[in-house]
């Protein structure tokens, strides 16, 4: 029987998706306080405005992550969401979870929590949503202690790294990502668990250019898998993709629901290729590897013919964020390619990673993320810190903007002209 | 010259209690001593929360740090 009427949040059952609505008044069989979720949600629908508080002081002690505080505003009206706080629980990498250990964190949260989850956020933590201040220690030595799992990155703190599912199951992935990822997990749980930074610092994973975690719009430090040398090509592959042979159907038959006629590798992959560097040459499928952007739409398209190169590594790109403060921003490329090195624990990844921590905990006003500090000392000035020559890669837009400039030192003679030898050349 | 860390751990407590507003964000302590890096004060400041003399106040987004009698004062 429901606590509280809620006429503006029945709207949103009577549409054809599933609602969180009917999610929720369902759990509130069980777990009576999500009637008063629903109950404070349907007020602020009505007022216009959350009656949420958030944050403060609750927390596990020793951490300063993991936990973020929410009060409501109307307590006595709504008091089973009094406290309403979240917990973020540190994902595995590749997000690979058994069910054994699914049905263990379910367990827990419905013995100290609401049950209502969040799966899983955009830092890719489980998100735990709603429990009181008295329980988050012991949710929290149950966690840590019977589940050997740990909270997630929260705050101004390294948030919870994510990586894709790498070697695990890609045939693309250019470096072991969930191994890298793992590593650098380990080896700043101080950042993860305690504030450390101006704001919060993401890093994400990916093995390949196909970005599945999307690194690139949605990291602070994206290591992005990619290769040197050539697309590797199967020439009698190739063939069989253009006779059509059923064995080898386009995009490895993930369309195949649906009749898209015949393959048409000109009409299908050359002529989208979005730098043109490939043609054929009589029955050769040829490559200009050199103008190629990793765009990976040719190795997609034809899985069984066309393969990354063989010196495998990482782009690094620094700097995307969502659009909290100027808009969202992509990653800059930073580092074309990096060799991914398990041997001697990723040294020129952390070196790298580290300089640019010296610098932002100095530079980076509160609140920024490192993308907008860059973008407020510019690039040239970001490169200068992390000693990093200029690339034709960092270059933009180059016939509008060249966006990196010599500085008075790196010219011959400095910027002083003959200002009269100059003009006997060029009129003005 | 760079403080001890006895006396930067002074210094971050004073900041603390002195500062107008209860919340301070890590890098209104470096200030306390100009000479010492980002990284090691931020190691300090979180070491004064484990003793029990600072804590963690967070927004969700951003965390801060607090004398705890100040920040319950408030919180109350």
């Amino acid at each position: 029987m429901a606590k509280h009427k809620t006429p503006l949040l029945d709207e949103l059952e009577k549409g054809p998706w599933p609602s969180f609505v009917t999610d929720l008044k369902q759990q509130a069989e069980t777990k009576p306080e999500c009637w008063d979720i629903l109950g404070q949600l349907e007020l602020s629908y009505r007022d216009r405005i959350t009656h949420w508080k958030h944050g403060g002081i609750v927390g596990v002690f020793g951490y300063g992550g993991g936990i973020v505080g929410r009060y409501s505003d109307v307590p006595t009206q709504f008091p089973g969401v009094e406290h309403f706080h979240t917990v973020r629980i540190a994902q595995p990498s590749g997000l690979y979870y058994t069910t054994e250990n699914l049905r263990a964190l379910m367990n827990l949260w419905e013995k100290y929590g609401s049950g209502v989850t969040n799966m899983h956020g955009s830092t890719g933590d489980m998100i735990f949503l709603g429990t009181r201040t008295e329980n988050l220690e012991p949710l929290f030595w149950d966690l840590t202690h019977d589940l050997k799992q740990d909270l997630g990155g929260s705050g101004s703190n390294l948030r919870t790294p994510s990586s894709c599912l790498g070697n695990s199951r890609c045939e693309w992935a250019c470096y072991d990502a969930q191994e890298l990822c793992n590593s650098l997990t380990q080896r700043y749980q101080d950042e993860i668990h305690r504030p450390a930074f101006p704001y919060k610092f993401k890093f994400k994973f990916s093995a390949c250019p196909n970005d599945c975690v999307a690194a690139i719009a949605r990291s602070d430090f994206a290591v992005i898998g990619t290769w040197k040398d050539d697309i590797r090509i199967d020439q009698a592959a190739v063939q069989k993709y253009i006779a059509n042979d059923p064995e080898y159907p386009s995009n490895a038959g993930a369309h195949k629901g649906r009749d898209w006629g015949k393959f048409d590798i000109q009409k299908e992959v050359i002529k989208l290729c979005p730098t043109n560097c490939m043609w054929m040459e009589g029955n050769e499928l040829k490559i200009d590897n050199a103008e190629c952007t990793r765009c990976m739409h040719c190795i997609n398209v034809m899985p069984r013919a066309l393969r990354p190169g063989l010196q495998q590594g990482a782009s690094i790109c620094i700097g995307a964020k969502a659009p909290i403060l100027d808009g969202a921003q992509f990653a800059t490329l930073v580092i074309p390619f990096i060799e991914v090195n398990a041997e001697d624990d990723y040294q020129d990844i952390v070196d790298m990673i580290e300089k640019i921590w010296d610098w932002w905990m100095e530079v980076g006003k509160n609140r920024e993320r490192v993308g907008e500090t860059m973008q407020r000392v510019g690039l040239p000035t970001f490169l200068s810190v992390m000693e990093i020559e200029p690339l034709p890669q960092h270059v933009k837009e180059p016939r509008s903007n060249p966006y990196v400039f010599w500085r008075e030192e790196e010219v011959p003679g400095g910027w002083e002209r003959d200002v009269a030898e100059f003009r006997r050349r060029h009129a003005a | 010259m760079a403080l001890s860390v006895e006396e930067l751990k002074k210094a971050i407590i004073e900041k603390a209690k002195k500062a107008p507003k209860p919340q301070l964000y890590i890098k209104d302590f470096y200030e306390c001593d100009p000479d010492t890096k980002p990284r090691d004060i931020k190691k300090i400041a979180n070491a004064l929360v484990t003793e029990g003399e600072l804590m963690f106040w967070s927004s969700g987004s951003t965390t801060m740090y607090a004398r705890p009698d100040r920040i319950q004062n408030e919180e109350k």
